[in-house]
């Protein structure tokens, strides 16, 4: 069966070889370029299928437009080393941020990537509780964490929750923001990104560093 | 990006070392029908699916099946990487995963149909044998069984 792909990394593309290839200067997480964005999205989709009908193979093509995003994610040490105002309780941060995220799910037809840990985000809030006092140097499971999910695994999927819900939310709160202001925003002006560098730690110390390193570095 | 003079030196460098298959050519095949008559699937390898589903842990070499029919909200993504930004499929998940596009592309009649399933695996692997010989090559038949003509295979 004919395939095209889209590459991020030429440099991989031109290993590979695969045998048609749309090389796109976009960022990881940016394959079609701009969320919400369908006409640029259509463009690189069109670029992609045109190939198809190339059979002197490998083909690696090159989009010429950019994305809107950097190419670089800002990450929680960066951010953090700028230190904002972050002293606060993170499960106030949970109710004062639960109208947006709702209103963004609202208007969104219920789209949403909150939903992995499986604990319903009207319960974030014991969830908090449960993450700062792992972080303090507790070791309780959480007690609805779902059957059959390790604690470490369990630890991953919740504050990939809680990122995602705080980000929704922001979306809704700071329509405008994007990419780098969100990611400040969220390590060094949230106790949320505190704590959730705090859980990363923890884990560090317990010999988890690559499950911590998937949470925060 | 990634170009790679734009990543800094740390991350230019895991790239540029990362285990990717070497390959001296590339298998053709053809197309048997014109795009606008051809029915297209979607493959990805952005550890997406369904609400429901189990989901993808580090280097899993399962699959997952999406009805192409599935709204944006039935999706969800479990490859949680801090290595890319992920609000932008949070926002909207065609920015890698164009559900809606290839939809609107055949109701414009400018490809055939799309395929009742696509299929999603998780990213990131550094020893995909599983892939290579397993889940990928079953993923191929049951394109083929449903007479898809072509793939669109999405990278995160």
């Amino acid at each position: 069966m004919p395939t095209v792909t889209v590459a991020l990394i030429k440099e991989h593309a031109q290993r590979v070889k695969p045998p048609r290839t749309l090389w796109v200067p976009f960022p990881f997480g940016f394959a079609l370029g701009n969320p919400d964005d369908p006409p640029f999205q259509q463009k690189v989709l069109s670029a992609a299928l045109g190939l198809l009908s190339e059979n002197d193979v490998p083909v690696l093509a090159e989009f010429p437009e950019d994305a809107d995003a950097p190419p670089v994610l800002l990450q929680a040490s960066a951010a953090q080393a700028e230190a904002a105002n972050r002293d606060g309780d993170p499960a106030d941060e949970v109710t004062a941020l639960r109208g947006y995220y709702e209103r963004w799910v609202d208007e969104h037809e219920g789209r949403t990537m909150v939903g992995l840990s499986g604990v319903p985000q009207r319960q974030f809030r014991g969830l908090v509780r449960y993450l700062q006092a792992f972080a303090g140097g507790e070791d309780a499971a959480y007690d609805r964490a779902p059957e059959g999910v390790e604690p470490v695994r369990f630890l991953r999927l919740a504050t990939d929750d809680l990122k995602a819900f705080f980000m929704e939310a922001r979306f809704s709160q700071r329509p405008r923001d994007r990419d780098e202001e969100l990611q400040r925003w969220f390590w060094s002006e949230t106790a949320m990104g505190n704590l959730i560098a705090a859980v990363a730690s923890r884990l560090t110390e317990q010999g988890e560093a690559q499950t911590a390193n998937g949470i925060a570095r | 990006m990634p170009r790679l003079e734009d990543l800094p030196d740390l991350t230019r460098q895991g790239m540029l070392n990362f285990p990717a298959f070497d390959h001296d050519d590339a298998p053709c095949a053809r197309m048997t029908r014109p795009l606008a008559e051809a029915k297209i699937a979607l493959v990805t390898t952005a550890g997406l699916h369904l609400r429901d589903d189990t989901p993808f842990s580090g280097g899993d070499q399962t699959y997952r099946v999406i009805p192409s029919s599935t709204p944006a909200s039935g999706i969800i993504q479990s490859h949680m990487s801090i290595g890319f930004d992920r609000t932008g499929i949070m926002r909207d998940v065609n920015v890698t995963f164009p559900i809606d596009r290839l939809s609107e592309m055949a109701e414009r009649g400018e490809i055939g149909s799309v395929t009742g399933n696509y299929y999603s695996f998780m990213g990131a692997q550094r020893s995909p044998r599983r892939i290579e010989e397993e889940t990928g090559p079953e993923v191929g038949r049951l394109l083929l069984e449903e007479g898809a003509d072509a793939a669109f295979l999405t990278p995160t």
